[in-house]
């Protein structure tokens, strides 16, 4: 009686009490996470950064675990105004990693106390650095855009020289030469972040400008410039155009006169070389015969002039009538 | 109260029988019960587009390839499948509603934050792309980074506006495409290794590369009239070739009736001349009488042809009142 009591209530109590304690002393820290052990609130011994099974004293201490992987950073845009006071919105994204486990537990306790803290470092680094360069700093990289300027400028000018219209359909823009560039910037907000954020226990890894944009305000005479300055263009092209068919009608004209004129000037001096041709077949024939000549042709002229109905008055005198007297 | 309450029914008896059996074998069953389950949970299958990390204890253990495995069951094994052959796409500036095939429909609504960039001159350029990459090491895909697709989309769109940012955007708009996609996966692939996430971008592709909305259609307009200067050009090209192989078709008639003439001219003259030539040969044998005979010949015909002749006698005087005044004058 009192052995089966025993066995079973008694046995099966411990059991579970043994299991309960068992599992209390065992925890295990997964791939991609890194854990401190905490004895009273106090933290124990060194981080764990390895994956795996670990044992601790039960009930007492217990197991804060943190994230080991590189997290990411999103801040909200930032309105800031560039040094050649261009009003931008800068989008900043960063990765980082919790290094120094306790001092991140002690000073920010979690992701979500690190991220009020990134907002604030990170914000501020941006601002501070974005607003001490111009804008064209934080928008290219190199310098390799002033040469393409440069390969423009010479093509231009060849086509000048070779008399070909230009359009230059090239949207104009501000070009300056860059001193530092925006990976230089990223680098420039890293390191005025990184002390700071070294103190909460976290490594900053990367800052990257994710986004630039002009402020509505700016985009808005942005896009005014690119309407009027591609409404020039056109105008451009179209004038152009008209000129190229104003020259072609032209070279219309003028081949049609030097067509027709040259026919008319070849004609003429065929016919007229056919004709001294005649006259001097004529005159060599009739210098030999001239008083015959002189008889002929009045002869036939008489014949061809005077037409059926001509009157004539004719004096009895005339050698035709001399047998009518 | 309402309802009274009853008695609950008997149980059926196939459960009674259930219930009995249970009663009978509660410690064997239980281990068989666990057995069964043990082995059912202590294999899986990795299918062939896919790898699987096996995780003992939390700890990283192995990555298996495709095909059957065994894992220590009950919790002990974690496996974690990755798909490493299916090439991922991330969409930018757009996003794909629909991609069945055939039909694949894009919602354009309001990507402008992601799209819109400026360029290296400060103008701004929408440009929409596509990156596509693959999980080269999945172990690294889930544990180096915690959220590795939004990295990925993070360094797209920053790396997208610096390789952009290094351009003129007349060059974005136009020619700088493949150059631009293939920038930007070398920059992106060196950024990406940075972090050592296990990801591998096989393609950035370039898709709709347009001025931003607002000035678009000013720049349709330069291409308007592009085309209305060729038109203009091939209209003007007619006209020439209209005109102007007419125009010398009509001057070689012009010559040719020319020489047509010239050709009559000298024949006329050499026909005449050698007629008189042959008459003045016979006239100088006997000039007299072949004058004579010319002339009688002449009058003759003269004469004959002509009607209103008036002979009139030299002695006779005051004639000429005879005929109007009219006619005189004629």
């Amino acid at each position: 009686m009192n052995n089966s009591k025993f066995t079973g209530i008694v046995l099966p109590i411990i059991g579970i009490v043994a299991l309960i304690t068992l599992f209390s002393s065992m925890y295990i820290v997964t791939e991609g996470k890194q854990a401190i052990i905490t004895q009273l609130g106090k933290p124990v011994g060194e981080p764990i950064n390895k994956a795996g099974l670990y044992y601790k004293v039960p009930f007492f201490q217990k197991v804060i675990f943190v994230d080991k992987r590189i997290l990411t950073w999103d801040g909200l845009p930032n309105q800031v105004t560039a040094k050649d006071k261009k009003f931008i919105n800068v989008d900043t994204t960063a990765r980082w990693r919790i290094v120094d486990t306790l001092k991140f537990i002690q000073t920010v306790q979690n992701e979500q106390g690190a991220k009020s803290k990134l907002d604030s470092i990170l914000d501020g680094a941006t601002r501070d650095v974005i607003s001490s360069q111009n804008l064209v700093e934080a928008v290219r990289n190199s310098n390799s855009i002033l040469e393409k300027i440069e390969e423009k400028k010479q093509e231009i000018k060849r086509k000048r020289e070779a008399g070909e219209p230009i359009v230059e359909e090239e949207v104009s823009g501000e070009i300056a030469q860059i001193d530092v560039g925006r990976e230089k910037l990223s680098q420039m907000i890293l390191e005025k972040a990184k002390d700071d954020l070294a103190n909460l226990g976290i490594e900053l890894i990367d800052v990257q400008l994710r986004r630039i944009s002009y402020e509505q305000s700016v985009e808005r005479k942005v896009y005014e410039r690119m309407i009027s300055e591609r409404q020039r263009i056109a105008e451009k092209i179209r004038s152009i155009g008209k000129g190229e068919k104003a020259k072609i009608e032209g070279r219309i004209n003028k081949e049609l006169k030097q067509i027709e004129s040259e026919a008319y000037k070849q004609a003429e001096i065929i016919k007229g070389s056919a004709e001294a041709k005649a006259a001097a077949i004529y005159a060599k024939s009739l210098n030999r015969n001239r008083k015959f000549y002189d008889f002929i042709r009045s002869m036939e002229a008489y014949k061809n002039s005077l037409s059926g109905d001509t009157k004539l008055i004719l004096s009895s005198d005339a050698e035709f009538f001399k047998y009518l007297r | 109260m309402k309802y009274s309450t009853r008695g609950t029914p008997p149980p059926p008896p196939e459960l009674q029988l259930l219930a009995n059996f249970f009663s009978k074998f509660k410690l064997p069953l239980i281990i068989i019960i666990l057995i069964a389950i043990g082995a059912r949970t202590s294999f899986y299958t990795v299918e062939p587009d896919e790898e699987a990390v096996v995780i003992r204890l939390g700890e990283y253990i192995a990555t298996e390839g495709p095909g059957p495995h065994f894992k220590i069951p009950f919790g002990v094994d974690e496996i974690i499948k990755v798909k490493t052959q299916v090439v991922h796409q991330l969409e930018f500036g757009f996003k794909t509603v629909d991609s069945r095939p055939a039909i694949t429909k894009y919602a354009k609504r309001d990507y402008t934050q992601e799209s819109l960039m400026l360029t290296g001159d400060l103008n701004v350029a929408d440009v929409e792309w596509v990156v596509q990459y693959q999980i080269s090491d999945p172990f690294k895909y889930l544990f180096q980074t915690s959220q590795p697709v939004k990295n990925i989309r993070d360094i797209s769109e920053s790396i997208m506006r610096r390789v952009v940012g290094d351009r003129l955007v007349t060059e974005v708009l136009t020619t700088g495409r493949v150059e631009i996609a293939g920038d930007a996966k070398v920059l992106m692939q060196e950024v990406l290794d940075k972090y050592d996430m296990g990801i591998r971008i096989t393609t950035i592709k370039l898709q709709d590369v347009n001025p931003p909305k607002a000035v678009q259609d000013s720049f349709n307009d330069v291409n308007s009239a592009k085309q209305e200067q060729e038109k203009m050009l091939n209209q003007a090209e007619k006209s020439y070739n209209r005109v102007i192989p007419e125009a010398k078709g009509k001057a070689e008639q012009l010559i040719a009736e020319a020489e047509g003439f010239a050709k009559e001219v000298v024949n006329k003259a050499i026909g005449d001349t050698t007629r008189f030539n042959e008459l003045a040969i016979e006239y100088k044998k006997a000039p007299e009488v072949t004058e004579k005979r010319i002339y009688l010949e002449t009058m003759e015909e003269l004469y004959k042809r002509i009607s209103g002749i008036t002979i009139v006698d030299k002695k006779v005087k005051g004639l000429l009142p005879i005929f109007s005044k009219q006619e005189v004058v004629k």
